[in-house]
């Protein structure tokens, strides 16, 4: 079942064309990487699934509906978590109050009921010793996991990753990849938008390569990375295999 | 000017300087204290950034709102405030009501105060991360809730130096505000030196008042800043978000 219809999405920013015609779908329990190079839209287009942007033509429905026409956008956006490359913590919260603001403001969830989830997702990423750190004592990997329990304690359907790990020191992308991995294992629905083609090749179930506001190929990680048809495609994994 | 001249002045009217000094902390902690309310509210309508998809009357009740805010500051801002108090002190009393000078004066200097805060609370505002904001929106939180939980504490904290501050001149500008004859400060010191014709020496005493109470001032809110900045919730480049203020500010 597709949780994620995006068909032939247009969007410009003055003048510019960003996303020139983007159909992919995702569905229920699958993760999608996205990847392509720099400046082809990726970043964009998940925006556009979470309202961050809107379309200038084309549609996407997520959970059914088109998002176009939704009356509440902010519960769809509970629905629909985000973790982005810049982690984007609050820094007036400590880790606990990161992971519980949404929960009650958005949800109307009792505080207490909102500690608990928030302690059981930090547990889970391997935050549960740093409830009362603030965000600027924290390392990137310790913000990014942080990042990824905030978001999961929305207990949101999907979950979009704009490059988790891309500011992160090289020996901190693990322990973020593991935790996408293990999320991926509880059949989280994700899309990916990731440079990490190792990872991309592991845990993706469906990988789709954007270049210059256009999807040029998508299929299983066997077939884009073993047997590319495009040749954007190939030039793009020779740059970066 | 004799030292010992001083003192006599300073003994024999203690009383009005007294009185001329709690009119002027009065006028002068309630302007601010007003005057950062209506720059909260001011700056914070400015800084708020409807989302793209928002409605379109709501985009354009935004657009007209700013302009009359617009235009408040640069008046407020752009007119001294002793021609404001007296335009707007007989304005009132000759047209609308007869006031009491007293609060005549507090309006003037709340609603100016107003003014510069407006910009201080939005260019503290513009000046946290925006990556927050919409981390914060993404979770479905309003851009209520984002700019109260969120936007607002970390932009009080960071520009609180720069409201600070309009206390200290708001000390010593509401001198300017004896020209519709409140008792504060500069006003008593006129008739002191009226009375004792020692012009020199009396207003020796007043500066060195004025510089005890911004100096007392300057310590108090030192010491908050300094508490607040304990709490932990700092930012570790406040110095940075700091200067990047007081450059949206020079921008204007
Ligand atoms: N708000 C905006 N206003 C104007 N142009 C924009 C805006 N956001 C993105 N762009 C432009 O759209 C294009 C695609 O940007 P996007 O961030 O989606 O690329 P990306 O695939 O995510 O790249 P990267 O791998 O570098 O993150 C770029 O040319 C960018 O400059
Ligand atoms: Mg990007």
């Amino acid at each position: 079942m597709a949780v994620i219809e995006v068909k032939d999405v247009r969007k410009g920013f003055d003048g510019l064309h960003v996303l020139k015609g983007i159909s992919f779908e995702v569905n229920k329990g699958e993760a999608v990487c996205l990847i392509g190079p720099s400046g082809s839209g990726k970043s964009t287009m998940l925006r556009c699934i979470n309202l961050l942007e809107d379309i200038d033509g084309g549609s996407i429905r997520v959970l059914g509906e088109d998002i176009a026409q939704l009356k509440d956008i902010n519960t769809y956006r509970s629905k629909v978590g985000m973790v982005f490359q810049q982690f984007n913590l609050f820094n007036n919260m400590n880790v606990l109050d990161n992971c519980m603001i949404a929960q009650k403001r958005v949800l109307k969830t009792d505080p207490e009921t909102a500690r608990q989830k928030a302690l059981l997702h930090l547990k889970n990423v391997g935050m549960a010793d740093f409830v009362n750190a603030y965000p600027s004592t924290l390392s990137g990997g310790q913000k990014q996991r942080v990042a990824i329990a905030r978001a999961l304690c929305m207990e949101p359907e999907i979950l979009l990753f704009d490059e988790p790990t891309s500011a992160l020191d090289p020996e901190m992308v693990d322990e973020v990849l593991n935790v996408i991995s293990d999320l991926n294992k509880q059949n989280m629905t994700m899309l990916i938008v990731t440079h990490e083609m190792g990872f991309a090749k592991d845990v993706a179930d469906k990988i789709i390569f954007m270049d210059s506001g256009v999807v040029c190929e998508q299929g299983s990680p066997a077939q884009i990375f073993d047997d590319p048809q495009n040749e954007r495609t190939r030039q793009f994994l020779k740059r970066v295999l | 000017m004799s030292l010992g001249k001083c003192l006599e002045i300073l003994s024999k009217y203690k009383l009005s300087f007294l009185l001329g000094v709690r009119t002027t902390l009065i006028v002068a902690v309630l302007g601010t204290l007003i005057g950062l309310l209506i720059g909260l509210v001011v700056g914070g309508i400015r800084a708020i950034r409807l989302d793209k998809t928002a409605a379109p009357y709501k985009k354009v009740l935004k657009k007209a709102v700013d302009i009359i805010f617009r235009i408040y500051i640069e008046i407020f801002r752009g007119t001294p405030m002793m021609v404001q108090a007296v335009f707007i002190y007989y304005l009132v009393y000759t047209n609308i009501v007869r006031w009491d000078k007293m609060v005549a004066a507090i309006f003037v200097i709340s609603i100016n105060t107003g003014a510069y805060m407006a910009e201080i609370v939005r260019s503290g505002i513009q000046a946290v991360d925006p990556g927050q904001n919409e981390a914060a929106r993404s979770l479905g939180m309003s851009s209520m809730q984002t700019m109260f939980d969120v936007v607002l504490p970390q932009a009080i904290k960071n520009a609180f130096p720069a409201i600070g501050n309009e206390l200290i001149v708001n000390i010593k500008d509401s001198s300017v505000l004896m020209i519709i004859s409140i008792t504060e400060l500069m006003f008593q010191s006129n008739s002191i030196a009226g009375t004792t014709y020692r012009f020199t020496e009396t207003y020796f005493v007043t500066a060195l008042i004025y510089l005890c109470l911004t100096s007392i001032s300057s310590i108090i809110l030192n010491a908050i800043e300094k508490k607040m900045n304990n709490t932990k919730t700092s930012l570790p480049q406040s110095d940075t978000d700091f200067k990047s203020i007081s450059m949206a500010k020079e921008e204007l």
